[in-house]
């Protein structure tokens, strides 16, 4: 178990010099992509090790140079890395109109560190998948798809692209089986681990994380499970970056077990697929229009995300929500009101923890669960 | 002995405040006369106004709210349900709105308006769709999407224009003719462009007085006056107002009165951001004592530029090319790579002497690349700038002392360049 965990944790204690050494021995283009609605397959059938963009674990310095730091972690992490020129080692960028944040972050990067390829893509938002929308966002991906072309060298094919597609729908469903048998064995698995495994998808070759996602699912499938006792929470929100593994701990420390989540580094990266057919862009287009698991940052009405919250919540049996804010990321901002009413009207109790770039005080975050926990009852 | 600098306050804007009353009274009023009513936000209030509707614009909303005085309760009510000091403040504005309206919390009247019939989601801003997606969840009130984006690249604008045009042929217009059980009305779109085309010249012609040397009025006294060229377009009470103004403009500048007194300004600024609605007042009392005055800005040069261009033959081209056309290219300017080449143009035609990037703690359209593009500008023009925090309504936000430390230091870096 711990030999396959290396493996991952490989990736997530230092992505950078990690991918720069799969560069370096591959002799392939890596590109970064802006986390959370691009499809990577793109750039995997492009023959190149795609790798979504992340929240570093270092302190923002140059970063504030330029962003002001009422912006998300996200932008600004992405900001200060470039800048002091730890992302070298990407070849190309791709950045897309998602939030506010997300258009402006493209004009920092090519002023102070331009890659060498970089795309934008204009992704709309979902409501009611118009004509429209559908065809515009077509063209988008198939910009993408013919720019990368060009970037390498080759065609980027349908037969590619559904290999790719294949590939990541692959890795989606062992990650999906891997958060299906922690449902059914609560603390099979440290949260902090877990995370691990989803992060290091995004940063490795997917055939790679295949392979080791194969042997950890074999292991867990087949070893025996001790019950762990704990309250059952389910970890909501954290768009774009990934939580501090600290603070999973600390849920963990205080009785808390996280069964299931919707957070970006966790269930929403690999909820949905592409399906397999002869039109592989159109394919990826369709996968943008679905509308669960609720994104707020992807306009979206017909579906609501509190009361997605509350049919999990259910089905799982869990006994509360720990909502993990990124710090300063206005779609979360706006609907949160919202998803706290439908829970509160749902009884379904809910704490608020706000992920920044570095958690300041993890004292007041303490105090704050402990509450919580306490509100949940014993054990 | 220093200069002590007075603003000379104009006569003709005074005339403003009656023609914003009665533009929102009459939307207040509309529900009791049988009219339709749609809240729009991003450029997309033209569509229901051509229908016949009344019309709320969000951020004209915001501006008027914050004008009124009614913007802090309006925001103190929206934290009671839930709302987190970080959120766009036009956004937690419009949920306290709509808390007041839903349990009758009794708030200045005049700030109270109908629920709509239609919601047009302009997704200009981002944060412009999730507010009209929360008034969704919050009262189901229909929505007709609209997606504007900015554009980055000069390049992507003609693909970006057409999906801007398709959307509105085929989303919101036949919203509006389901709600208001009628074929869209193409002529009173026409007329309604008519009307703007003559207001925006006129206003043009005042801008010239913003270019003169001394300036003979200001940012501040343009910011008052905005309304019949964004919001109320269409409305022709704007025409005498905008030819009032003019005139007044050129007796000021015959008899070499200037907008500062004693004799002019000593530092010509350009003002990036949004207005800071609730605290005109406050700002300029910064800005006065220094010899300083505002004269343009990205923002306020958002509403119709171009007049030359529009084309009442042609109304649909005309309200998608003021935001996506070839010439005018708005959604090119808001975004950071296209703001550089016109706030250089704006830096020349008004003889700027320093920037002041406004950043909206809560709203983060603009504030991201505010630091590069001071950078990008001072290297490009040699003139330097800086950042001040605020917000546009929220005086949580608004801190005195960094303000006033930063534009100090602003003021002495143009003396010590000046001193070169
Ligand atoms: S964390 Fe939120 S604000 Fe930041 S880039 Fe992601 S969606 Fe945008
Ligand atoms: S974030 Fe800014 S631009 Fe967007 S709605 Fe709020 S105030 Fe307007």
């Amino acid at each position: 178990m711990e030999e396959i965990m290396k493996g991952f944790v490989k990736y997530t204690s230092d992505p950078y010099s990690a991918i720069e050494e799969w560069k370096e021995k591959n002799q392939k283009k890596v590109i970064g992509i802006f986390p959370m609605w691009l499809p990577e397959e793109i750039a995997h059938a492009a023959g190149m090790l795609p790798v979504v963009m992340w929240r570093s674990n270092e302190a923002i310095t140059w970063g504030y140079a330029h962003v002001p730091p009422y912006n998300c972690p996200m932008n600004k992490s992405v900001v200060d890395d470039a800048v002091k020129g730890k992302l070298k080692f990407m070849d190309g960028m791709v950045f897309l109109r998602e939030c506010l944040q997300s258009q402006e972050v493209p004009f920092i990067i090519e002023n102070n560190m331009p890659p060498a390829f970089e795309e934008y893509l204009y992704m709309p938002p979902i409501y009611h998948a118009s004509n429209a929308d559908l065809e515009f966002t077509r063209g988008e991906l198939e910009r993408l798809r013919k720019s990368l072309g060009e970037f390498g060298g080759e065609e980027i094919t349908d037969e590619k692209l559904n290999e790719s597609i294949r590939i990541y729908n692959k890795n989606r469903s062992l990650l999906r089986r891997l958060y299906d048998i922690r449902r059914k064995k609560p603390g099979i698995m440290p949260a902090r681990d877990i995370l691990k495994v989803v992060w290091s998808s995004m940063l490795m070759l997917k055939e790679d994380h295949n392979k080791l996602l194969e042997a950890l699912i074999s292991r867990l499938e087949n070893n025996g499970y001790e019950p762990v006792k704990g309250k059952k929470v389910f970890l909501s929100g954290c768009l774009c970056i990934h939580p501090q593994v600290e603070l999973l701990d600390m849920i963990e420390d205080l009785g808390m077990i996280p069964v299931d989540d919707d957070i970006y580094v966790g269930y929403r990266y690999f909820a949905n697929d592409a399906e397999i057919t002869d039109d592989p862009i159109g394919a990826l287009t369709e996968r943008h229009f679905i509308k669960t698991p609720v994104d707020p940052a992807r306009g979206e009405v017909e579906v609501n995300w509190g009361k997605e919250l509350v049919d999990k919540v259910k089905r799982l049996n869990a006994d509360g929500i720990v909502t993990l804010m990124t710090k300063y990321c206005p779609p979360h901002l706006c609907y949160y009101p919202d998803v706290k009413t439908v829970l509160a009207d749902a009884g379904i109790p809910e704490v608020l923890v706000e992920i920044e770039h570095e958690i300041i005080s993890y004292e007041g975050v303490k105090t704050r669960l402990q509450s919580f926990k306490e509100m949940l009852g014993g054990v | 002995m220093g200069v002590e600098y007075k603003v000379n306050r104009l006569r003709a804007t005074g005339n403003i405040r009656p023609l914003v009353d009665k533009h929102w009274g009459d939307l207040r009023a509309a529900k009791e006369r049988g009219e339709k009513v749609a809240w729009a936000s991003g450029p997309s209030f033209m569509f229901p106004y051509s229908m016949g509707m009344k019309c709320h614009f969000m951020a004209g909303y915001a501006s008027y709210a914050g004008g009124i005085g009614a913007a802090d309760e309006l925001l103190r009510l929206a934290e009671t349900t839930g709302d987190l000091p970080e959120t766009c403040s036009y956004h937690r504005l419009h949920m306290g709105l709509v808390e007041a309206i839903k349990k009758g919390v009794p708030i200045k009247e005049q700030a109270i308006l109908p629920l709509p019939d239609l919601l047009i989601a302009g997704r200009y801003c981002t944060e412009q769709s999730h507010y009209s997606e929360s008034f969704y969840r919050r009262m189901g009130l229909r929505i007709a999407p609209l997606e504007l984006p900015f554009v980055f690249n000069k390049e992507d604008r003609p693909r970006i224009r057409e999906f801007v045009y398709r959307q509105i042929v085929e989303n919101v217009i036949p919203n509006l003719e389901d709600v208001c059980e009628k074929p869209f009305d193409y002529d009173r779109l026409s007329e309604i462009l008519s009307v703007l085309k003559k207001t925006a010249t006129l206003r043009n012609e005042c801008w010239k007085f913003l270019a003169t040397k001394p300036a003979t009025w200001t940012l501040w006294d343009y910011a008052v006056s905005m309304a019949p060229v964004i919001y109320m377009m269409g409305d022709p009470a704007g025409i005498p107002f905008y030819e009032d103004l003019l005139k007044e403009l050129k007796e000021r500048h015959e008899k070499g009165i200037p907008a500062l007194a004693p004799e002019g300004e000593k530092y010509r600024i350009y003002w990036d951001g949004w207005i800071p609605w609730a605290f005109l007042g406050k700002f300029m009392r910064k800005f006065t004592p220094h010899g300083a005055v505002c004269l343009c800005g990205r923002y306020p040069w958002e509403m119709f530029p171009h007049p030359e261009l529009i084309d009442p033959e042609h109304p649909l081209d005309t309200v998608v090319d003021w935001v996506y056309g070839e010439e005018t290219g708005l959604a090119c300017h808001m975004a950071p790579k296209g703001s550089i080449e016109m706030i250089g143009e704006l830096i020349e035609e008004y003889s700027i002497d320093g920037l002041v990037m406004f950043s909206s703690k809560s709203c983060r359209m603009w504030n991201q690349s505010h630091l590069d593009q001071i950078d990008a500008l001072d290297k490009k023009y040699g003139i330097p700038g800086v950042v001040i925090e605020a917000d546009m309504i929220d005086p949580e936000m608004v801190q005195d002392s960094q303000i006033d430390t930063r534009l100090q230091a602003l003021f002495e870096t143009i003396d010590g360049r000046r001193r070169r």
